[in-house]
């Protein structure tokens, strides 16, 4: 790491990083600017898990919008990540942030993919009928068909899905899908219906779709992200923060 | 009282002197704050592609600005106390800063966008609410959000390299065994 670290600081590409003024916060910039797009992305897959957030939509729909942005953010986070490790890195191999930082930041881009490959895959723990909800835009045929296709796959393999209860929301979002227009009456007078992968309140969102493990994973996944993100601004100041474990010392 | 008075009390408070004089302080008000700034832009973002069209068109915009902006406003006040706890340690500095100042001023412009949009463009939403390509004003309003925070971005980011304190990589002799 010694050797590394010298021979990237000779570099000429460091010297270049460097000596142009506006380079380095340039990348910092887009460092950030991705970081906010990545944490976001994932926040929101994560929020969606616990049931905080698009409680409306499948989960395979929230991971599908969602989890192209965490991806190519984490291409452009790296790229600009090592340009800034090249540009000083003494500094950053000797802080004890950076490498809490890439382990953490691992942790986070495993557990994320495990999770997402899961989830989307069976169709989360249920699917939410958002169709059925009675402020539910009218949605172009395409789209409700890809809606309740995505909630397909839910109801197909887990067998537990909000869809596939026995409510009557099936066959609501299953004349959706047949017809091309929207449905707004399934379970809009229904305060509180049972259905296989949980509890849908009066507006027909599954209240309990996924496990305590799965929202535990989530909640987890988040904490490691805002460490990850806590870390790469305390690499700035390693002694500071962490006296005699910095490697600076 | 002239606003340079102003700026030098500021720096003589308490909790200036505390920012100055704790080791720990600075380095964590300022992670929590560029982990603010960082949820800002994502959550503005997604209600900015929204207003783009792009990609999730399927959502009507009250839907998504409704969960959205609770968590930007939550972001944007943790950064604006972080960020007056980091100007007040320093504050004849950020004051003189250049750079500082675009930033302000970059924050000012994203206020004024705001504001047009929720008083001009966001009257008419019951028109456009479910549209996969909102009205042009709308489009406008997303694009200059998008533009103006990437600006804001970058200043806070110049404001570190131009402040006139730096925080300087170790010796290059450091012994690098662990």
């Amino acid at each position: 790491m010694n050797e590394l670290g010298a021979s990237l600081e000779a570099s000429s590409l460091s010297q270049l990083i460097k000596d142009v003024t506006w380079i380095i916060p340039l990348l910092q910039s887009i460092h950030i600017v991705t970081i906010g797009v990545v944490f976001v992305s994932s926040l929101m897959i994560a929020m969606r898990v616990l049931g905080r957030m698009r409680a409306d939509e499948p989960f395979p729909v929230v991971w599908q919008r969602f989890a192209p942005w965490m991806w190519y953010g984490l291409i452009v986070m790296v790229v600009t990540g090592a340009l800034l490790v090249v540009g000083g890195p003494v500094r950053e191999f000797t802080a004890f942030s950076f490498w809490l930082k890439m382990a953490l930041l691992a942790v986070a881009v495993i557990a994320t993919f495990v999770f997402g490959r899961t989830f989307a895959a069976q169709g989360g723990g249920g699917a939410a009928p958002s169709t059925t909800r009675a402020d539910a835009p009218a949605m172009p045929a395409g789209g409700v068909a890809a809606y309740a296709g995505a909630a397909g796959v839910g109801q197909g393999r887990s067998g537990s899905g909000g869809i596939a209860d026995a409510s009557g929301v099936a066959r609501a979002v299953g004349v959706v899908s047949a017809t091309g227009t929207s449905s707004h009456t399934a379970a809009v007078d229904a305060p509180r219906v049972a259905s296989g992968s949980g509890v849908l309140d009066a507006s027909g969102v599954a209240a309990a779709e996924f496990s305590p493990g799965a929202k535990a994973v989530a909640v987890g996944i988040i904490v490691v992200w805002l460490a990850v993100i806590f870390l790469g601004r305390a690499i700035a100041y390693d002694v500071e923060v962490w006296g005699s474990l910095s490697l600076h010392n | 009282m002239s606003l340079v008075s102003v700026v030098q009390s500021i720096q003589d408070s308490g909790v200036a002197e505390w920012m100055r004089t704790s080791v720990k302080a600075m380095p964590i008000i300022e992670a929590i704050h560029v982990l603010a700034a960082a949820t800002v832009f994502g959550t503005i973002f997604i209600v900015d592609l929204r207003l783009l069209g792009f990609p999730n068109t399927r959502r009507p915009f009250t839907r998504v600005s409704d969960e959205m902006l609770k968590l930007t406003w939550g972001a944007f006040f943790t950064a604006l106390v972080t960020g007056a706890l980091m100007f007040a340690a320093n504050a004849n500095t950020y004051y003189e800063n250049t750079a500082f100042r675009f930033k302000m001023l970059a924050l000012l412009l994203a206020g004024v966008n705001m504001a047009i949009f929720q008083l001009v463009t966001f009257r008419t939403v019951g028109g456009w609410n479910s549209d996969a390509r909102p009205p042009s004003a709308a489009r406008v309003a997303g694009m200059l959000s998008i533009l103006v925070w990437l600006t804001v971005i970058f200043f806070a980011r110049w404001i570190g390299f131009t402040k006139g304190y730096h925080f300087e990589a170790p010796p290059a002799d450091v012994d690098f065994t662990f």
